[in-house]
């Protein structure tokens, strides 16, 4: 009996000999100049590029808005003619979860499709995901401002990373805010890695600045009672705090409760529009800073404002102005000029891709975010400037410009290491 | 000292929510003998009803609590008697996977309807405060304790005087004389889904009023709730609440001293604190504080 | 003299084999064929992708179903086992070889578990079910503080080295033909699924397995004809507990990063649904309820767009995305499934093998 099932599986093995897959890639097209020849992803006409997004779950909140910034760029770009005036981009959606096994089946599921992913959300599903896009020379631009991804070839970052953020927003703190190096400086962080990067960059600047951090408080995601924390912090005349909307606003409902006003400084992610609505927001328009890039939603000043607003009203009716929207469309922006110096090279292969990334150089957001120095990932330099806002009720956003693209010398020496 | 009580007062204010959930779990696992794993899941559901009913629909508050229960119990009563009346009798696993099945389904139904944003649900307690000789109380934790108070105290004359309630502990600690009473199981059963949904809703409604607002995520809570009533003892209701407090003190007062006393225990630690001393609580005494031990048979 | 017919078993060493019947021993054949052609069919990878997770998963169903099914001790801390593996992998998977870092992996899954199990199986029931959910709790703590090992709240990557011999998995040549790297994993993967089927098919026919069912169907009864009630539930949890972090070895070695996020309750309430969906108490249906569980959601997400109602990009037309339909069509499966069948997946295969063993006099 042995044998016999010995034998049936030699022989299974002998009739499949023909299925290997192990060199098919993406090496295919590569001519010089003239019309990219059609390859993995591109038809002729149409390029297809992939987003894996959290579309559902807890984290939809952000990838709603990010695909629909995604998405408004790429339909404007469209309608202008598409990339290089002729080639109409697609996107190809999948929903992530946003967890990392769940987004290395759909990378799976999409990769042979796709010329390259304008959007991978979230640090740890870009880090599942980051092995594969090497061995396939994928490019993928995530949407996260994680200072890991400066320094890595398959990658296409935009916008000034947390650390930058919180060194700004510690600049501005000391000069114009009103602190002074013997201020008592806390933080408050969410127990993840986005909560590190925010730690990271305060650290940086507490060294840069010769001040120390009097108190960290770590919370976990979704804690239904912040006083301890709150309590832990009274003394502090400053704190800066990394989190999300939900907990962010316990949080200072909290401190408002129980009267503790220091200076909050807060990095982006940790505000919703819907804060300024709410019971908080005196409280709020005393105290916080919210530190991000850009400017206000709707400054008419800036061009590029003006264009992401009627291009929302034009391709994304009903979208409520957001951060993420906005960032979303940077990364829109960014990757179409990865495309259109990869269609003037005639090469829209992985290879081209990489390749056009490699020469790209500064790229202009237009005064969403500040400019990208791309090339090779050793000598990228990303945006080392934040904007300061106050809320403001008033505003279509519920924030107002404290202070504009300001950059500080701290911040412009923060060196970006590649990842270990 | 000032901070010591601020930490007791957001202990007991977290213990109420505890409480409410782990009475819940306790009500059902004491008339079924299942572990309803749904519960965060009703609570979601009635915290977003309670949302519609006061922000959509522009009812007072109290109304909208009471709606929001109402037809939480409704759900909870309909399921069971769609589904869970069909597993008599079936291994309690398979029972404990429906729970499981209809929280999978509650789950995208909420966001299908709502949405994932946040929504501040339009209440009168909000951030107000009163103060007490240097003490800070929310507005919104009193009323969770007074209202967590009350449903205990209703509890109590529920079970000791009215006849359902006489029914269902007689159901529960014996079926099968229950029935040779003459007491219907199945209306026990039912009653028991629906006042387990209806505190699910209450706690939900009474935690959306918060700051925070009111996210999907707001289930969560139902995990941190499990050592609650392990604690009390998984068929005692009086337990339930007594492991509802004791968690929830234990909890916001090592939050409170993490810097001082907790810091070598890693960051954060006050997060596994309520199954921290669940485990020792059952490694004394198996049973829970109030529960009882079953005697078995060969 | 007329031979007596196949089912008939007439001595207890034919109760006892693995592969009684030859129908049984054919669909083996069948299937161990249909596992080595089906990557050189199924090029795709995203469906060789969804079923080497698929495959992993039915690993540590296997293990989690010796200890729930066949000694009925209900366990939701498969997930902090599962973790270990994996942060053991990345740890050691880079130095040593497969066949050295996988058996590590169990080692140190079976010593957590001999540690952990004497405590937690004094517990019975219900409350072992909400202790073992504690140790995911203080197992993601443990993840998120221990940075030396697992990174942090950053993760780690995991570099293991998968050759065997002259094969290496990343890049299995053949007869002159490459293979790609899912290509290789779902070979690797799926034969250790056949390994620990086996290995735990045949320790539930023998003594230790009847102890065990002896145990799960009445624990003081089986104490009173001799078995050590006490240390047989210790050894399925150690035993199970090593199977699991197998499992979270190959999930790290072929994820290549895993970060504290993913080892919560969520994973072992999962695998409970697949042990119970599968059916308790056989390794077949284990491996059924992973191939249900894993392989639906792709389903529904690869065909999301056919369906009316369903939104599969943002902006785009329908009310409900695919994976919140996807949740919503998995729970009221598992309910109506377990109304009609509590059994499980298994019950229904046991039907149908009832139904055409007596055929054509079914009844």
């Amino acid at each position: 009996m042995h044998r016999r099932i010995t034998l049936a599986f030699v022989a299974t093995l002998l009739v499949a000999g023909c299925g290997g897959a192990g060199n098919q890639g993406g090496s295919q097209g590569g001519g010089t100049a003239g019309a990219p020849p059609s390859t993995t992803g591109f038809d002729g006409t149409t390029i297809k590029l992939g987003v894996l997004s959290p579309l559902s779950g807890p984290v939809a909140v952000i990838g709603q808005p990010l695909t629909a910034g995604n998405k408004i760029w790429f339909d404007a770009l469209n309608q202008r003619g598409g990339v290089a005036g002729k080639y109409k981009v697609e996107l190809v959606q999948e929903d992530t979860l946003y967890k990392p096994d769940v987004t290395v089946q759909q990378y799976n599921k999409v990769k042979g499709n796709v010329v390259a992913f304008t959007q991978v959300l979230g640090t740890a599903p870009t880090l599942a995901v980051l092995p594969q896009l090497k061995t396939d020379k994928v490019l993928a631009a995530p949407a996260s401002l994680d200072a890991l991804w400066v320094r890595e070839p398959n990658l296409l970052p935009v916008g000034g990373p947390y650390q930058i953020q919180v060194i700004n927003a510690l600049d501005h703190y000391l000069t114009e805010g009103g602190g002074s190096k013997d201020a008592k400086v806390c933080m408050m962080l969410q127990d993840d890695v986005y909560g590190e990067a925010g730690l990271q960059g305060l650290q940086y600047a507490a060294q840069k600045y010769g001040f120390t951090i009097a108190n960290t408080q770590r919370y976990k995601t979704g804690t239904e009672n912040f006083t301890g924390q709150i309590q832990a912090l009274a003394g502090c005349q400053m704190v800066f705090l990394t989190a999300t909307p939900t907990d962010a606003g316990k949080i200072w409902g909290t401190a408002a409760q129980a009267k503790f006003a220091p200076r909050w400084y807060a990095q982006s992610p940790a505000y919703a529009a819907a804060m300024a609505k709410s019971p908080i927001t005196p409280y709020l328009q005393q105290t916080a800073i919210i530190v991000a890039e850009g400017t206000e939603w709707g400054d008419e000043k800036v061009s590029g404002m003006k264009d992401l607003v009627s291009r929302t009203t034009q391709f994304g009716p009903g979208q409520q102005p957001d951060y993420y929207l906005a960032f979303g469309y940077n990364q829109a922006r960014a990757m179409t000029a990865v495309l259109e110096k990869a269609v003037q090279n005639g090469n829209l292969s992985r290879d081209g891709i990489l390749n056009a990334l490699n020469q790209l150089g500064k790229v202009s957001f237009d005064g969403l975010t500040d400019d990208y120095q791309y090339g090779p990932a050793e000598t990228r330099n990303p945006p080392r400037s934040s904007t300061l806002f106050a809320v403001d009720p008033a505003k279509p956003f519920g924030l107002k410009t404290v202070k504009y693209n300001t950059s500080s010398d701290a911040a412009r020496s923060f060196e970006f290491k590649k990842t270990g | 000292m000032t901070a010591f009580l601020q930490n007791c007062f957001a202990g007991l204010a977290l213990g109420s929510t505890y409480a409410l959930v782990a009475l819940g779990f306790v009500v059902i696992f004491k008339s079924t003998g299942v572990i309803n794993f749904a519960q965060g899941g009703l609570l979601a559901l009635g915290a977003y009803l309670g949302y519609t009913f006061s922000n959509n629909l522009l009812l007072s508050f109290a109304v909208a609590i009471l709606l929001a229960c109402g037809a939480a119990a409704l759900v909870g009563a309909g399921f069971e008697r769609l589904v869970l009346r069909r597993m008599v009798g079936q291994p309690p696993f398979a029972v404990i996977m429906i729970t499981i099945g209809l929280l999978f389904v509650l789950e995208p139904l909420i966001t299908a309807i709502w949405g994932f944003d946040n929504h501040q649900v339009r209440n009168p307690w909000n951030i107000n405060t009163v103060e007490v000789s240097g003490l800070v109380f929310g507005v919104k934790d009193l009323w969770t304790i007074g209202l967590t108070a009350a449903v205990v105290v209703g509890f109590f004359v529920f079970f000791r005087y009215s006849s359902l309630g006489l029914a269902m502990r007689v159901t529960a600690f014996d079926p099968e004389a229950a029935l040779a009473q003459g007491i219907s199981a199945k209306k026990v059963y039912a009653v028991s889904w629906a006042i387990a949904a209806a505190l699910a809703a209450l706690a939900g409604v009474a935690m959306a009023a918060g700051p925070g607002g009111l996210s999907p995520s707001i289930g969560f809570i139902a995990l941190a709730a499990f050592p609650a009533m392990i604690v009390g003892g998984m068929d005692s209701p009086a337990g339930a609440v007594l492991g509802g407090v004791v968690i929830g003190l234990a909890e916001a007062l090592t939050r409170g001293y993490q810097d001082q006393l907790f810091s070598w225990a890693g960051d954060n630690v006050s997060v596994i604190v309520p199954y921290l001393l669940m485990i020792v609580i059952l490694l004394i005494r198996p049973y829970g504080l109030l529960g009882t031990k079953d005697v078995r048979r060969v | 003299m007329a031979k007596p017919h196949r089912d008939l078993v007439r001595d207890y060493r034919q109760d006892l084999r693995l592969f009684g019947s030859p129908p049984a021993r054919a669909g083996l054949v069948a299937m161990v064929a249909a596992l080595a052609l089906l990557p050189m069919v199924v090029q795709d990878d995203f469906w060789l992708s969804v079923l080497i997770y698929v495959g992993i998963t039915a690993v540590g169903a296997i293990g989690l179903n010796l200890l729930t099914g066949y000694c009925g001790q209900i366990s939701l801390g498969h997930a902090f086992f599962i973790g270990a593996g994996a942060y053991v992998t990345g740890w050691v998977g880079s130095d040593l070889p497969l066949y050295l870092w996988l058996p590590t992996a169990a080692l140190v899954g079976g010593l957590l578990g001999a540690v952990i199990g004497p405590f937690a199986l004094r517990l019975r029931g219900h409350y072992l079910a909400i202790v073992t959910l504690g140790l995911v709790f203080i197992g993601e703590h443990l993840w998120r503080n221990w940075r030396g090992l697992t990174g942090g709240n950053s993760g780690t990557s995991v570099d293991a080295q998968v050759s065997l011999g002259p094969i290496d998995f990343n890049r299995v040549e053949l007869a002159g033909e490459v293979y790609s790297r899912n290509q290789g994993y779902f070979w690797l993967v799926w034969v250790l699924v056949a390994i620990v089927a086996l290995l735990v098919k045949n320790l539930v026919r023998t003594r230790p397995g009847r102890a065990l069912q002896a145990v799960r169907d009445r624990d003081q009864a089986a104490e009173v004809i001799g078995v050590r009630a006490g240390r047989y539930k210790i050894g399925a949890f150690v035993v199970s507990s090593a199977i699991a972090s197998v499992a979270g070895a190959l999930f790290g070695s072929y994820q290549q990063f895993v970060s504290p996020d993913e080892w919560n309750l969520l994973l072992s309430i999962q695998y409970i649904a697949i042990v119970i969906v599968g059916g308790l108490g056989t390794v077949f249906g284990s491996i059924l309820g992973a191939i249900f569980v894993g392989a639906l959601p792709a389903l529904i997400d690869r065909f999301g767009d056919a369906i009316p109602g369903v939104r599969t990009s943002v902006g785009g037309e329908g009310f409900i995305s695919v994976f919140a339909l996807n949740q919503a069509i998995f729970g009221v499966l598992i309910v109506l499934f377990l109304v009609f069948e509590p059994r499980g997946l298994a019950g229904i295969w046991l039907r149908i093998k009832a139904y055409f063993k007596s055929w054509p006099f079914s009844y």
